[in-house]
């Protein structure tokens, strides 16, 4: 009995958690999105490596790219313009030829605000994205997502910020700007 | 035994104690220095300091000291002159007498905290020295927090008149201003560029009339362009039309660019901003590692490097000093500090050597504030111009560095000012809020040609006035003091 209740508590540990996938059902009848954790992609720059995942199920292939960067000009102000996510949001990571193809518009994340917007991108290998850059700012810091799918960018978007109010994704994003 | 083991606790104890004592700056203990001196202070109202400008105005010296925004605490602090709340703007302090400053006027700011107001920025140029200027007139360029360039006659540095404004932008920094062309290269937020800081040029020799040359920035910045935007703009130098150089200094501590640029093709090249266009006037871009920006990019041209005096080519070189600043508190950054960079061959500029105060001489990073470097002074006044520079370094003071030899700068003084009760907390987060310390941050810094240094404080101790002594003033050539 007692070896069966371990061995239940470590599939439904594992199946929360130990792979690193996370569930996201919108509603009861809608395909499920879940996000897998994979290596940061990237080469080294000016800020530490965040976190990346790549979806499956609901927007299977999108991934999604999250960091924090601390130290920002703006404290007061925040992230107030769309120009402000072009500069910050590390589309440029995914691919440096990015083009917006709409106004931002308003966001949060708990109880972080700032901008989201949607991008046309052209990779290196002449295949086309889309993408999505969300910042938002705790006082003199910035928090800051990236996307790429090949879906439509709004329904990239809308599963990325779903994922990223997830009570996991909070508290590690807290520690993040935290520097921790 | 028990003896013995009470003693050695009490010991490590005494030697723990000690050791944090070290790192904790007090109010009333004396400042630390090294071969250089105190000699006059000016507490500019405790506002927050950024850019000091020394000028020699008849047979008066004056210092215009720019200011950040106010603190969450005292949004606009109480002008004694006044008795009324001010947001900070611009400080002006006759130092004649370096012993005694004598404040004779605050001219508020945008209202605003820290970087989101105040006036930071201030250049200073006679009327006599400029094409079209006023001959009686002192012109003072600054900034007015985030939107707006002013021009002001400081004649009377006590009743400055308002002469010109330059509005709607959406941001400002460090600009620069040539005193015997009136060229401005102001460092703006243009409303249509994609960045925060780009270099809008004009002609202020008649400051009355600006007229506007050109809009400038990296290709990707300017205004319908797509894709990646490069850093922005910190600040520019011009060597003028006899060394037809400016040189641009992007970044802050981030993904720093040295751009150096043709002043001739500059001004009077194609102006329409398209990449193109953009390109023209530049001769090279030198790009830094992804850990550091350039605060400030200081040309010294044509330097004599002992070292290589026997060599048949290469015995001058120029050299560019590029400052990093530091934007963490408590070391939360890569370290920010000052590099060398020989551009003797214009088109492949390197890197060739580099300063830093040691962390472990003053445990800087437990201290409180930032740590690192921030700016340097500008003055090309010969009592110091090639042969020392001195470096703001946050909570390690002012350091001043023998650069005779660019490819070796040694450090030569430093002087560390003692915190009063003005001096503003800087504090990190931590789980559930924040900690807090108390430490100096040492700013900006500027020399007069009489060889005065001027520190200011960017936690708002104010202004300290000082000499070298012992071997750095030898070093710089003074006589004894």
């Amino acid at each position: 009995m007692r070896r069966g209740a371990t061995i239940a508590v470590a599939v439904i540990a594992l199946g929360v958690s130990g792979v690193g996938a996370y569930q996201l059902a919108t509603s009861p009848v809608e395909e499920v999105a879940r996000w897998r954790e994979i290596a940061w992609p990237f080469p080294r720059d000016g800020w530490p490596a965040g976190r990346a995942f790549r979806c499956e199920g609901a927007c299977a292939g999108a991934e999604l790219y999250v960091r924090a960067k601390r130290g920002f000009c703006n404290c007061d102000s925040g992230v107030a313009d769309d120009d402000e996510v072009d500069r910050v949001a590390d589309v440029d990571l995914i691919s440096p030829r990015f083009a917006a193809v709409a106004l931002g518009e308003e966001v949060g994340i708990g109880e972080m605000r700032g901008r989201a917007r949607r991008y046309d991108l052209d990779m290196p290998d002449g295949v086309h994205r889309v993408a999505i850059g969300v910042a938002v700012s705790r006082r003199c810091d910035l928090f800051v997502a990236a996307a790429q799918g090949r879906g439509e960018a709004s329904g990239v978007q809308r599963a990325a910020l779903v994922f990223l109010e997830t009570p996991e994704m909070k508290t590690w994003l807290t520690a993040a700007l935290d520097g921790k | 035994m028990f003896r013995c083991v009470l003693t050695a606790a009490g010991l490590v104890l005494f030697a723990s104690s000690a050791f944090v004592h070290a790192q904790k700056q007090t109010i009333g203990a004396p400042p630390e220095a090294s071969n250089m001196k105190l000699v006059g202070t000016n507490d500019l109202q405790a506002r927050s300091a950024y850019q000091p400008t020394i000028h020699h105005q008849g047979d008066r010296w004056i210092a215009y000291i720019g200011h950040h925004g106010g603190t969450d605490d005292v949004p606009a602090p109480v002008n004694p002159m006044t008795g009324k709340e001010e947001p900070n703007g611009t400080s002006i302090v006759d130092v004649t007498d370096p012993a005694r400053p004598k404040y004779l006027r605050h001219l508020p700011g945008q209202e605003g905290k820290y970087e989101s107001g105040g006036a930071q920025m201030v250049r200073v140029c006679d009327g006599k020295s400029l094409p079209k200027g006023d001959p009686n007139a002192v012109y003072l360029l600054r900034t007015f927090g985030s939107e707006a360039h002013e021009i002001w006659n400081v004649a009377d540095p006590a009743n400055p008149v308002l002469i010109t404004r330059i509005a709607g932008l959406k941001d400002t920094h460090k600009s620069w201003w040539e005193c015997d062309t009136g060229i401005a290269f102001l460092v703006s937020g243009a409303p249509d560029w994609r960045t925060r800081r780009m270099t809008q040029i004009y002609d202020f020799s008649d400051p009355a009339h600006p007229q506007k040359i050109r809009d400038f920035g990296l290709p990707g910045q300017e205004p319908g362009s797509t894709g990646a935007v490069p850093t922005e703009l910190h600040g520019p130098i011009s060597t003028g039309p006899n060394g037809n150089r400016v040189f641009f200094g992007y970044g802050t501590n981030k993904g720093g660019i040295l751009q150096i640029v043709d002043r001739d093709k500059l001004l009077n090249g194609p102006k329409e901003p398209t990449p193109d266009n953009l390109r023209y006037p530049e001769i090279s871009r030198m790009p830094m590692s992804a850990f550091n920006g350039a605060h400030t990019t200081f040309p010294m041209l044509d330097m004599p490097v002992a070292e290589f005096a026997e060599d048949k080519d290469g015995k001058t070189r120029d050299i560019v000093m590029i400052v990093d600043e530091a934007i963490l508190n408590e070391c939360g950054e890569a370290r920010q500090m000052v590099w060398f960079a020989d551009v003797t061959t214009e088109t492949r500029p390197m890197m060739i050597s580099s300063y830093t105060v040691p962390e472990a001489s003053g445990q800087f990073c437990q201290r409180g504030g930032r740590f690192g470097s921030h700016s340097s002074n500008e003055s090309m006044a010969p009592v110091y111009y090639k042969k020392m520079a001195f470096i703001a370094f946050f909570n390690a003071g002012v350091r001043a560095l023998d650069i005779r030899d660019p490819y070796h700068p040694k450090e030569v003084g430093y002087f560390i000012p003692a915190i009063t009760t003005a001096t503003d907390k800087r504090c990190i987060p931590i789980e559930g809020g924040a900690r807090c310390k108390v430490a100096i941050q040492t700013n900006n810094v500027e020399t007069d040609d009489r060889g005065y240094i001027y520190i200011v404080d960017r936690a708002n101790t104010g202004l300290h006035i000082l000499e070298l002594t012992g071997p750095a003033r030898a070093a710089a050539g003074l006589p004894r003091n």
